[in-house]
């Protein structure tokens, strides 16, 4: 048992499909308890009772639609508009347009290709360190990861519901807890990128009445998106997957038939590309709820408690030590593998210590947020490196201030809960 | 004979996964509509877009085997050469077609006791239908990665030679 079970993980060292990996160890574990295998295909099939996960395939696909649009010419010109005046305000803008596009279009790397392109010979033009204007895009490529309708959030909070913890987590929460610690991120940037831009010696733009006129009008359709997924939700109108369905059937009117960006020819490929980013991910939580449950049932999580406990006394030692794990574990794991493999062990041990489940999935995406872009996995890095013909190592450097300011953020987030429960539960 | 049938797979599986989202958006959109507008609904609607759901992620999930898209951790693959990379691969999805395969076994059985049993999933769907998605997904996703497999193996005697 333990000899197959390193073996497999020997080969999803080695690049086995991760799938593949978690299915084989739940049959591993459900046959070494001598209980039938068929109950990995009844977990799986266990999908089918969650209402939340149709927020997934819709929202993925209105992602995808938005970022074949010019939906991200459009919203760097809006921005520009109305923050470009700001010393820094090109840096600023940078910031805000990638943390909205990353939310809505899920941090998937597109934020670099369409945001980051667009912006890069700006920064250049603007005056700029190539560094810094480096550094900046590629790790602004996750910003906005914890903002809602982020698929991760949703994610998280479906494999905490899967663990029975005694206390409800529902997807509105993450949604709402998402927001002042994503607000901290953006805003301890923004200081950076004003600082910066002090040096820059480039006249500022002034503000024109014109410009953010002309860029409103331009926007004028997609500006209300924002405000039926968060409004939405928010308000307690839309359950997160009404919200996508509105979002979906409101974007592809406004991309194919407003905008006419989208000629209907393109959207089976458009669809197909999405719902292989979507099987890709569900497929891999599927068996995760299998594996999951023979976790729980073989009390793995408690035993794991126990060991914490002979060794760590306190919560705050708990929290530097979850720190400097997750951290790690974003350099060699992708968010969604992270989420299915880690959170099920942890989570129930943060509970003991008594944090709150939707506070330690805050801190645990704040974490992998920052695994995006530090070697040797992160994704943003290859396609920045890709996007902008840089060497990795040129671009690593590049993120390395951002690295320790991101840094601060989630060690802020870690250690001030509240700055995550205080919209769901007040102060 | 062989490529003329990956031709036709290829092409069922990018038909039936455009006509499942499509009918996904259409159903979770129209349910909305009739609740808020004409404050009624279609009992069978929530139900038939859940099931939606898992069909649309395991049909995308046989297309991204395929294509070789699904997740992997790669924190090795960066630093080994192309040599060894090739023949890793060859194993890892060799592993993975056989897992496949005995998940396929296993749901196959999941299906039929619920075939058996008549069990009904919602309306007068009865659950098999819903299920049968899974042993389909596990075993066209099984056959994919022997094929790749298959494929590297070739390449890399190809090499050798």
């Amino acid at each position: 048992m333990i000899l197959a079970t390193l073996g497999l993980l020997a080969l999803a060292v080695l690049g086995m499909p991760l799938f593949a990996v978690i299915a084989a160890l739940a049959l591993l574990g459900f046959y070494s308890s001598d209980i039938d295998l068929s109950v990995v295909a009844i977990e799986l099939y266990r999908m089918v009772d969650n209402p939340v996960l149709v927020a997934i395939p819709l929202f993925t696909f209105t992602g995808f639609l938005l970022s074949e649009s010019r939906a991200s010419h459009r919203l760097v010109r809006l921005t520009e508009a109305f923050l470009g005046w700001l010393p820094g305000g090109l840096a600023i803008v940078a910031l805000f347009a990638c943390a909205i596009f990353t939310a809505l279009t899920g941090a998937s790397g597109v934020t670099i290709i369409a945001i980051g392109a667009l912006l890069y010979p700006a920064l250049k033009e603007g005056g700029y360190q190539e560094r810094f204007s480096l550094g900046l895009l590629t790790s602004s490529g996750s910003l906005g990861l914890l903002f809602p309708p982020s698929i991760v959030l949703i994610i998280y909070g479906v494999i905490a519901q899967q663990l029975n913890l005694g206390q409800p987590i529902s997807i509105d929460d993450m949604f709402l807890a998402g927001l002042l610690p994503g607000l901290l991120m953006l805003a301890m940037l923004s200081l950076y990128g004003i600082w910066a831009g002090w040096h820059v010696p480039r006249r500022r733009m002034a503000f024109s009445w014109g410009e953010a006129l002309g860029a409103l009008r331009e926007a004028i359709w997609e500006l209300p998106l924002p405000v039926i997924v968060l409004g939405g939700i928010y308000s307690g109108l839309f359950a997160a997957s009404e919200a996508a369905a509105v979002s979906v059937l409101y974007v592809l009117i406004i991309e194919v038939l407003v905008y006419r960006e989208i000629p209907l020819r393109d959207l089976p490929r458009i669809m197909r590309e999405s719902m292989v980013v979507v099987g890709g991910v569900l497929i891999i939580l599927g068996v995760a709820l299998a594996s999951t449950n023979w976790l729980i049932d073989a009390e793995v999580p408690m035993h794991l408690f126990e060991w914490v406990r002979a060794h760590v006394d306190d919560r705050l030692t708990f929290l530097l030590l979850l720190n400097i794990f997750l951290i790690v574990l974003g350099m060699v794991l992708d968010i969604f593998s992270a989420l299915v493999l880690i959170v099920p062990l942890i989570l129930p041990i943060a509970v003991a210590f008594g944090i709150h489940p939707v506070h330690l999935g805050i801190v645990f995406l704040a974490n992998m947020q920052i695994g995006y872009f530090t070697p040797p996995v992160g994704m943003n890095l290859f396609i920045a490196s890709y996007r902008f013909q840089r060497s990795l190592a040129e671009l690593v450097a590049a993120s390395l201030p951002y690295f320790f300011i991101l840094l601060g953020s989630v060690l802020i987030i870690t250690y001030w809960p509240a700055l995550s429960l205080f919209l769901i539960k007040g102060p | 004979m062989l490529a003329r049938l990956r031709w036709i797979m290829n092409r069922i599986e990018d038909t039936v996964l455009v006509l499942v989202l499509g009918g996904m958006i259409l159903f979770a959109v129209l349910q909305i509509g009739l609740r808020n507008f004409f404050d009624t609904g279609i009992l069978w609607s929530d139900p038939l877009v859940r099931v939606l759901v898992l069909w649309a992620g395991l049909i995308g999930a046989m297309v991204a085997a395929r294509l070789d898209r699904h997740i992997v951790i790669s924190a090795l693959a960066h630093f080994m050469n192309p040599h060894w990379k090739l023949g890793a691969r060859v194993v890892t999805d060799l592993a993975a077609a056989v897992v496949c395969l005995v998940v396929t076994w296993v749901s196959l059985r999941f299906v039929f006791a619920d075939y058996v049993a008549r069990t009904m999933a919602f309306a007068a769907v009865p659950a098999w239908v819903c299920e049968i998605i899974i042993p389909i997904a596990f075993l066209v996703m099984g056959v994919r990665y022997a094929l790749h497999s298959l494929d590297r193996a070739r390449e890399l005697l190809g090499r050798a030679a």
